[in-house]
Order: structure tokens, then C-alpha cells, then sequence
């Protein structure tokens, strides 16, 4: 049992990867990494396991220095994004083998088999090849062999991103009640942001050269660091408006597209954007802080009228893009309501959710000093 | 338009197995054809095949060159094929390498046989000069490559050191294609060197080893350029494998009929391991998913 200290890791190629990047994961936290695909994530992990070598700085595994440390050596458990299933090996094979590396007695391997394999419900496939069982079970088969291994750490790289949404959703709950992966110190990699938010104690958000923003879910989620962090997370993505600060003899107004979206904002972020006066801005609106108002009804928040331009119905919820004046804006939608395209739509604006980024380095406005 | 190419097939395979299947029951030879007039014999052309000893003698010889020709050039192949992986990591040095012990397998085979005859006479050929050069023969002393004893070994080594490198090829982009990341989670397990070739590397080369070992094995089965050049099959038929004597029997002698009695039989044996093969291949691609 152990945590986990990267300490100004780097790692590149022809560009830098990981640009000292620093972090410490406790045990028995669950910290999750997202970001977009191609950013590193990956490396980051390798770079834990000791696939990679670091070009700087440090890893500690408790308070052992690991960062020479052969893999193995490292008390470190990995599943992989493609499995990694060793394809000729049985699921009971493939699920023992860290146990026959350490060349334990056939009864412990059995045992110890045996219960993992119940615990992850693959007990009665245990005979089969990996290409006859579904992705799911290749899932907790590798699940399953990270878990015999009884590591200090775990690395989980995407393992239900490849999924059906059905079984990741499954797989999910799953994760939520292993107390194998509650114990220790499990650093967990997605492009998901759902999984992200769902899964983890802490999470960050991954950007070019490191983590961009650490925090608990909620904390992250509702004040992103930068208009990065607000992109990653969040499904439909965040609405982005290049917007202008105008002050006249009401107050201060946020200003889209030539006054096509025009609004006062919310008492607490108008004094912070009352300093930026005349300047640009960008303005972050998230589609479920976006309503259509019902024809007719009264509205105690700034409006703005547009036309529908597509409008999917997904069941539980529906996504209407609307078309206001030349901008597009995604709104979330109940589920009883339906659209036409080109019908005519007023949107009340939830504006005290709204996010305001530097236009410049997309740093939150709201957060930090000003 | 689809007759013309039927007519070719009919006319270059068809006819002349027919012909071949009805004078193996025949006593044709030079003389008979020559009158056009041969007489039905029944078996006999198929007894006097099973029953000579040159013919199981043969037999005998077409073993050894398997067991030492066909699977050492597998069983060397994969030995250089993984080397070459494990220890060659730079990419151009590996192309080159390949290209370098791929160049025997580019001679035309009659070729490669002139030239070991050369290397390996006995009295001034190159490989004896070499052995005397490091001591292990002395003075006068002279191995005779192509002794009623060695001449077979001659036609073996010839043979390896041409083919060895098809192998080496096949396994080598075997090797290359196994997922990487199946030996990164080796890695993780903590997987020795040895657990990783044992459990690992040869288990999922396994098919691909044996299908190197496919080819290998229905080339040497049909062995006959090395040794026309090599050894004529002597001295004293001692390096003769049953489609030489088939050749001998049929061209050189012009013994048709019994010519097609061995041409018959060395057909059934080749085609029972084929089957054999087959019956394999069809389970490796069923494992693979390729077939149901």
C-alpha cells in the first residue's frame, strides 16, 4: 500500500509530452485522468508502469524512488487500452500469469484465480480463448490480471472506453464497488469526460505538456481553469461565443455577434467584467444552463431568439441546435418537447453558470486573481 | 473465351496425367514407344517400384534430408529470425541484415549446387582448404565431400545454406507483427526472458512456424535440382531421393511405364501429407476466425 509522487516528470520526442508535470495520488484515491486523445495520457501512465523512460524527474512508489526501477519491481498493475490478452493463453491463463511470473504453488494461483474471477463474474469462461469471449469479458479479464497481482498502484488506461455504452455503463457501477481498486492508489486515463466525473475522487484534466487542472469533480466541472478545461468536459461541448463587454446606462452588457446575443451578466461576474470594458472576451455557456421557454411564457432571465437548425431527440433528453443571428447554439431540451427545423425559438439564459475566459490564454476570468 | 484457357489446362495437365496414369499399367519404354506397342501388365510396375530397394533406399534418404534439411532450416530460420528481432533494433541495420542472408535464396537452385560442387571437392575446394587452414585436418588428409557417406550431408548443407533464410523471413514478419503490447503487460507481470520465448513468442508463432515448415517441407519433398548437379544421385545411389529416381527412370531411361508407377506413388504420399497439412491449416485458420 502506497501513494503515488510524479515529481516534474518529462517526456517527449520531437515535442515535449509531458512538461514537468507533477502530482501525487494518495492511497486509496481513485484519480482519474481526462483529456483529449493524443495528449499524453498514455505516455503519463507508461512512464508510471516504467515502459518509458523518463527524459527528467522523479517517480515515487511510497517512499521508494522507482524511478529507474524496472517495471515489474515497481508494484505496479496495468491494463491496457488494447487488453493485451495473451490471445493462445486461456482467460484463466492470461488472468494467472503475473502469479506463475512469481512462480507461487498451483493451489494459491488457483485460488486466487478463482476468486477474482468471481468477483468480476468471468467465472464460467475461465476455459476460453480471449477471441471467444465478448469485450466485456476481455475487459475484466484484464481487469483481472492487474487484480490477482495485488499491486500498490493500479494504471488503468481507457478500460471501458472501447465498449458498448450498455456494458460501460456496467463496468462502471463495477468500478464504483471494488473495494480491491478503492484500497490502494489507482491512477485511471480516459478521453470520457462521464467516466471522469463519475469515477473519480480527484481528477485532472490533461492539456499539452501536463495537467492543466487538478480538483474533485464537481469543483472542476462547474470552475474549469480555462476554456480547455471547459471543453473536455461536459457532452454536448460547452457553446463558445466570442463576445464584447459594452457598458451604456443599464450597467454592463455581454455582447455577441454584433448584439444578436445581448445579456447583463449575473451580479457576481459583472464587477470582474466591468474591469474589462470594451475589451474581447470569450463567453462559455453550457447547454443544459440553455432552456427553450414555451411559447408565450414570462421570463425572469435575458432571452434570445433564434430558429431551430437541427434538433436530435436522444430519449431521456433532446439537443437542439439553434441558429441566432449567425452563431449556433446548443441547447439541452426535455424530453417531451419536439422541433421543427427552421420553427422559431426564444432560449432563456441561465446566466449565473455561465464561464468567462481571457480571450488571449482562455484563462478563467472568475477564477483566481483577477 | 473461358473455353481457351480450359483447352490449355486440359491439354498440359489433363491429357498427359491421363496418359501417365494409363502407362503405369503398362510395359512401355523406349522401344514400345517407338513401335507403338506396349502390352498391359496390371501392378507390376507398382510392385517393382514398392519392392526395389533403390526405391526404399530412397525412402530412407528423403527422411534424413527432411529431418535435417527442412527442419534445421526452420528450427535455424526462427533461431536467426529471433535473434535478429531481439538484438537488431535499428531499422536499417535490420533490412540490411535481412537482405544480406536473404542473397542465397536468390540464386536459381542449379546454380547454388554448381557452386557448393565447387566448394566442396575434395582436393582443392574451398571448405577443406578452410578445415586444413584451421587445423582441424592435417597434411594430406582430405575430406571427401562426395562419398557414398557424405555426399547426402553435401546435398543437406547446400541445401540449408540456400534455404534456411525463407524461414527466417517468414517467422521474422511473424515475429514483427505480435502485438507489442502483449509484451509491455509481460513486462508488468514481470515476465523472465525465458517465460516470455517459452510462453509468449513460441506459442504465437506456433502456426507461423509451421507453415514455414509447410513450404520447406513440399519443396524438399520435390528435391531433385541439387542433386542432378550436386551428386547425380551417387555415387552408388547413395544420395538419390524417389522423384530422382523417378526422372532417372523416365527421361534418362525412357522406362515410362515404370517411370509412371513412381511418379504414382510419390503422388499418393504427397498427397496424404497434404491432407495432413491442410487438415492443420484449416484448424489454424478456424482458431484464427478466418473460417467457421
Amino acid at each position: 500500500m502506497a501513494r503515488l509522487v510524479l515529481d516534474e516528470i518529462c517526456k517527449g520526442w520531437d515535442f515535449p509530452v509531458l512538461d514537468r508535470l507533477s502530482l501525487t495520488v494518495e492511497e486509496g484515491e481513485f484519480f482519474v485522468i481526462v483529456g483529449p486523445s493524443g495528449i499524453g495520457k498514455t505516455t503519463l501512465l507508461r512512464c508510471v508502469a516504467g515502459l518509458e523512460r523518463l527524459d527528467a524527474g522523479r517517480v515515487f512508489i511510497g517512499d521508494r524512488d522507482a524511478t529507474t526501477i524496472k517495471p515489474y519491481r515497481r508494484g505496479v498493475a496495468m491494463t491496457f487500452e488494447s487488453y493485451a490478452l495473451y490471445p493462445h493463453l486461456s482467460v484463466y491463463e492470461n488472468i494467472a500469469s503475473p502469479l506463475r511470473a512469481r512462480r507461487l504453488p498451483k493451489a494459491t494461483i488457483d485460488q486466487t484465480v478463482a476468486s477474482v474471477a468471481s468477483l468480476l463474474k468471468i467465472d464460467h469462461l475461465l476455459d476460453r480463448r480471449p477471441h471467444e469471449v465478448s469485450g466485456g469479458q476481455k475487459q475484466r479479464t484484464a481487469l483481472g490480471r492487474t487484480l490477482v497481482a495485488k499491486p500498490d498502484i493500479f494504471l488503468l488506461d481507457e478500460p471501458i472506453s472501447h465498449l458498448d455504452a450498455k456494458i460501460r455503463h456496467e463496468l462502471r457501477r463495477q468500478f464504483h464497488t471494488l473495494e480491491e481498486l478503492r484500497r490502494v492508489a489507482t491512477l485511471y486515463v480516459t478521453h470520457d469526460y462521464s467516466e471522469a466525473l463519475s469515477l473519480g475522487d480527484r481528477i485532472g484534466v490533461m492539456g499539452k505538456g501536463g495537467l492543466i487542472q487538478v480538483g474533485s469533480p464537481r469543483d472542476v466541472f462547474e470552475n474549469p481553469a480555462d476554456l480547455f478545461a471547459a471543453r473536455v468536459l461536459g457532452q454536448p461541448s460547452i457553446n463558445e461565443f466570442q463576445a464584447m463587454i459594452e457598458r451604456d446606462a443599464n450597467g454592463i452588457h455581454v455582447s455577441v455577434a454584433d448584439g444578436a446575443i445581448r445579456f447583463p451578466p449575473a451580479g457576481p461576474h459583472a464587477s470582474v467584467l466591468g474591469r474589462r470594458q470594451d475589451m474581447g472576451i470569450s463567453v462559455g455557456m453550457r447547454p443544459q444552463h440553455l432552456s427553450v421557454l414555451p411559447e408565450g411564457a414570462e421570463a425572469n432571465r435575458p432571452t434570445v431568439t433564434g430558429s431551430v437548425d437541427v434538433y436530435e431527440a436522444l430519449g431521456a433528453t433532446g439537443v437542439l441546435i439553434a441558429k441566432v443571428g449567425d452563431q449556433q447554439m446548443t441547447v439541452i431540451t426535455p424530453p417531451e418537447a419536439h422541433y421543427q427545423t427552421g420553427e422559431p425559438v426564444r432560449i432563456a439564459l441561465d446566466r449565473d453558470h455561465f464561464l468567462y475566459f481571457d480571450r488571449g490564454d482562455g484563462r478563467n476570468l472568475m477564477v483566481g486573481p483577477h | 473465351m473461358v473455353g481457351i484457357p480450359i483447352l490449355v489446362i486440359v491439354l498440359i495437365v489433363i491429357y498427359p496425367t491421363i496418359w501417365m496414369f494409363y502407362h503405369a499399367f503398362h510395359d512401355t519404354n523406349m522401344m514400345s514407344l517407338f513401335r507403338q506397342d506396349w502390352q498391359p501388365v496390371g501392378f507390376q510396375n507398382f510392385e517393382a517400384v514398392l519392392t526395389s530397394e533403390r526405391f526404399r533406399n530412397s525412402l530412407w534418404h528423403l527422411a534424413i534430408y527432411l529431418t535435417f534439411g527442412a527442419c534445421l532450416q526452420v528450427v535455424l530460420g526462427t533461431i536467426l529470425a529471433l535473434i535478429l528481432y531481439e538484438s537488431v533494433k535499428t531499422g536499417w541495420m535490420r533490412v540490411v541484415l535481412l537482405i544480406i542472408m536473404v542473397l542465397p535464396m536468390m540464386l536459381p537452385p542449379s546454380i547454388t549446387g554448381i557452386l557448393w560442387r565447387f566448394l566442396l571437392q575434395a582436393s582443392n575446394g574451398a571448405v577443406n582448404h578452410i578445415l586444413l587452414n584451421v587445423g582441424i585436418l592435417e597434411g594430406t588428409e582430405r575430406i571427401d565431400w562426395f562419398s557414398v557417406d557424405l555426399s547426402l550431408w553435401s546435398l543437406v548443407i547446400a541445401d540449408t545454406w540456400q534455404w534456411t533464410a525463407l524461414p527466417l523471413l517468414i517467422v521474422f514478419s511473424g515475429r514483427v507483427s505480435l502485438p507489442p503490447a502483449v509484451y509491455e503487460a509481460a513486462k508488468v507481470d514481470g515476465a523472465s526472458g525465458y517465460q516470455v520465448m517459452r510462453r509468449l513468442t513460441l506459442p504465437m508463432l506456433r502456426e507461423i512456424i509451421a507453415i514455414a515448415f509447410i513450404l520447406r517441407f513440399m519443396d524438399a519433398y520435390k528435391f531433385v535440382d541439387k542433386v542432378y548437379v550436386m551428386t547425380s544421385g551417387g555415387p552408388a545411389q547413395s544420395s538419390e531421393l524417389p522423384v530422382y529416381i523417378a526422372f532417372q527412370t523416365g527421361i534418362r531411361e525412357f522406362q515410362v511405364g515404370l517411370a509412371a508407377g513412381y511418379a504414382i506413388i510419390i503422388f499418393v504420399g504427397a498427397a496424404l501429407i497434404i491432407t495432413l497439412f491442410l487438415q492443420y491449416l484449416k484448424r489454424v485458420m478456424r482458431n484464427a476466425g478466418v473460417v467457421d
